[in-house]
């Protein structure tokens, strides 16, 4: 009999604690964030990158405590930089790994084609990469947001730099897909409401090279044969790199015009070319890692260069911040519910390294500053740097929600 | 006139680095009955351990010697323990062990030296530029369209003249004959093998100075390799060598006056041969 009684009460004593345990045993589930990049193939650059910064925002929190007391996991998948094997990877991490988050996306190729998909599967998804206006403007919808500067916002600060220009006559090179083309047709828009009377090379006499080129003299040549006085650059990645040191070669930046790189100031590329890429040409870029000295800036790029040994690129700055922004999400919301979530995100500011960002409520896009700059040389840094360098306000570049095409609201 | 020259030299450049690329491709297709698929990953393989062996000694022409030997030597080791074994079996065989052979080296070389770019530097006597009309044209490229002739000349000359050459050539003729009068078939068949790595590799090692050095940079240019070897035809020297010169001016003139049609025209011209022309511009049979 008493043997059978403490039998039995230990038994309650268990279930007890298991109901009583229950709450912290599920308060102690992580939160689990997908990441979706490029880590395979001539871009992979971008996908270590990504993962480096997401890395560190995630250890940050965890030695903080976590979201709510929680702690995080990141969970990584390779879109291989196709839309089809994105949209796998993206629905392997909703329904199999089940995450809260989806953070990610490289390409505006893919991010086309997977974010009509994202509806569906009722998870938030911050794109940190991708610059396509269309994702934030007409196949916007309730799931997806934008914290990185877009190709309209970097391209409009590109067209400010060029208004001041004596250049009259401008024409571009670009990598032959929308990205290339869209930012050509941005860059023409804009410089033509800042200073009507420029003008545009003809459709035949501008240059689109294939993704895949590796030899650009045909178009270096194409470009410097045609006269221009100001020439606007939209190639990126390892398209720039080698772009830049044949057209050196070719002395094409010896040229008689100006030459604007809308993405020259990643620091892949710095990286890679160092006293290669020559001085005083206006570069743009996503994030420039000097570009404040804010306390949250120092703290990133004093962190990533310790643990990394380079100076973070804009990739790297996406992710991470993509990470701080589903946190101060999670704390606006005081939950992790999804659809909470996302409202939270909408009209969320947060100090960014980059600096302080706006998510508006219809269209999903960041408010971010863009950073552009003049290359130039310093001993204290093993790349080139931006000097002078000039803070366009992320208001004056960010188009109105009604131009935006984004239907949602 | 000038856009002409400028032109011409441009895809003459371009076209003698994907002779060196395809000649290699098609040696091995032409002698071993393998295609390739490895074969632009041995390319890239070529820049990086150039790039390694430069910045090691440092020397740019101790990279551009050592380097390709060393890949080399790797695809000697590839023949032996990996192809060997699959010769009897069907094609289809040998197309999944070299394409896995690819991944294996693609990851290899991502693990090692990372996912970033690389920039090699050409040597102080190359690197300059020479004036040409208004403009200036860099000596590199004027360097690598006048090595091409060269490494297809000293080709031409040891398949034809030497003793090596011969037993190849007898090799590829027919198999079972050579190995009945007495030629150790299997020996020759990896020191051909290593030859179309080698050859692979050095065209490498001569595009790191021109263009960043980057994981999957030889899937980008096996493309292009393939469609010089169809249209020159499979196994042919010279049809590689003609068909690396088409493409390479089909690029050059192509962006300046076809406009955006230019990406199509090698496509467009290999359906061409290949209809009219299945062989090839110089294939056999």
């Amino acid at each position: 009999m008493k043997r059978s009684q403490l039998f039995s009460r230990t038994i309650l004593a268990v279930l007890l604690c298991l109901v009583m345990c229950m709450p912290a045993i599920a308060a102690e589930k992580p939160i689990k964030l997908g990441f979706v990049y490029i880590m395979s193939g001539p871009f992979s650059t971008y996908g270590q990158f990504a993962k480096q910064g997401a890395q560190l925002a995630i250890d940050e929190i965890n030695a903080s405590g976590g979201i709510l007391g929680r702690k995080v996991e990141g969970y990584f998948e390779d879109s291989t930089g196709k839309p089809d094997v994105a949209a796998r990877a993206l629905k392997k991490l909703v329904y199999q790994v089940g995450v809260d988050c989806l953070i990610g996306l490289d390409s505006s190729g893919v991010a086309k084609t997977v974010v009509p998909l994202i509806p569906q599967m009722k998870t938030p998804l911050i794109i940190t990469h991708a610059a396509t206006p269309d994702v934030t403007g007409n196949i916007c919808n309730d799931y997806v947001f934008r914290i990185s500067l877009n190709l309209a916002q970097n391209v409009k600060a590109a067209a400010k730099v060029a208004s001041e220009s004596k250049a009259n006559l401008w024409t571009t090179i670009g990598p032959d897909y929308a990205f290339g083309h869209q930012s050509w047709e941005y860059f023409q828009k804009y410089l033509k409401e800042l200073k009507p009377g420029v003008k545009f090379m003809p459709k035949d006499k501008v240059a689109f090279s294939p993704i895949k080129t590796t030899d650009f003299s045909s178009y270096i040549t194409k470009i410097m044969q045609s006269k221009p006085e100001g020439v606007f650059i939209s190639l990126w990645g390892g398209n720039l790199i080698d772009f830049v040191r044949q057209a050196d070669q070719m002395g094409f930046f010896k040229g008689d015009f100006d030459v604007l790189m809308s993405l020259g100031a990643a620091t892949e590329v710095l990286y890679a070319l160092k006293d290669k890429m020559p001085v005083g040409i206006w570069v743009g870029t996503r994030y420039w890692f000097l570009s404040n000295n804010s306390p949250v800036n120092v703290k990133f790029r004093t962190a990533y260069h310790k643990r990394f040994g380079q100076y973070p690129s804009y990739n790297a700055h996406g992710a991470y911040g993509a990470v701080y922004t589903y946190k101060a999400a999670v704390e606006k919301a005081k939950s992790v519910d999804k659809k909470a979530v996302i409202k939270a995100l909408e009209g969320l500011s947060i100090e960014l390294p980059v600096g302080k960002i706006t998510i508006r409520a219809v269209d999903h896009q960041a408010v971010t500053d863009a950073c552009w700059g003049k290359t130039a040389a310093d001993p204290a840094y093993p790349i080139r740097i931006l000097k002078p360098m000039r803070i366009f306000p992320g208001k004056e570049i960010t188009r109105p929600v009604e131009q935006t095409g984004c239907k949602r609201k | 006139m000038e856009s002409f020259v400028v032109n011409l030299l441009n895809g003459l450049s371009w076209g003698m680095l994907l002779f060196l690329i395809s000649v290699g491709l098609t040696t091995v297709f032409g002698v071993l009955g393998v295609l390739n698929f490895a074969h632009g990953s041995l390319f890239m393989l070529g820049a990086y351990l150039s790039m390694w062996v430069m910045h090691l000694v440092p020397s740019f022409w101790a990279g551009l010697v050592l380097g390709p030997v060393l890949v080399a030597v790797i695809g000697m080791v590839i023949e032996v323990f990996f192809l060997r074994p699959v010769y009897d079996r069907d094609v289809s065989y040998q197309l999944l062990l070299t394409f896995a052979i690819l991944l294996v080296l693609d990851d290899a070389v991502r693990l090692i030296w990372g996912p970033g770019y690389h920039v090699v530097e050409a040597p102080q006597i190359l690197a300059g530029v020479f004036p040409l009309f208004n403009h200036s044209y860099p000596v590199y490229r004027l360097f690598l369209v006048c090595i091409g002739p060269v490494i297809g000349g000293g080709l031409w000359f040891f398949f034809k003249f030497t003793r090596w050459g011969k037993l190849i050539r007898a090799a590829a003729m027919d198999r079972e004959m050579a190995e009945g009068i007495g030629i150790r078939v299997p020996l020759l068949f990896t020191a051909v093998f290593g030859l179309g790595t080698w050859l692979a590799a050095l065209g490498g090692a001569l595009a790191a100075p021109h263009q960043s050095i980057g994981p999957s940079m030889g899937e980008r240019v096996i493309i292009e390799s393939f469609i010089v070897v169809v249209i020159g035809g499979l196994g042919s020297f010279p049809g590689a060598f003609i068909g690396a010169i088409v493409l390479g001016f089909l690029e050059a003139f192509g962006t300046v006056f076809a406009g955006r049609i230019q990406m199509a025209l090698p496509y467009i011209l290999l359906a061409v041969v290949l209809l009219i022309r299945p062989r090839g511009l110089f294939g056999e049979k």
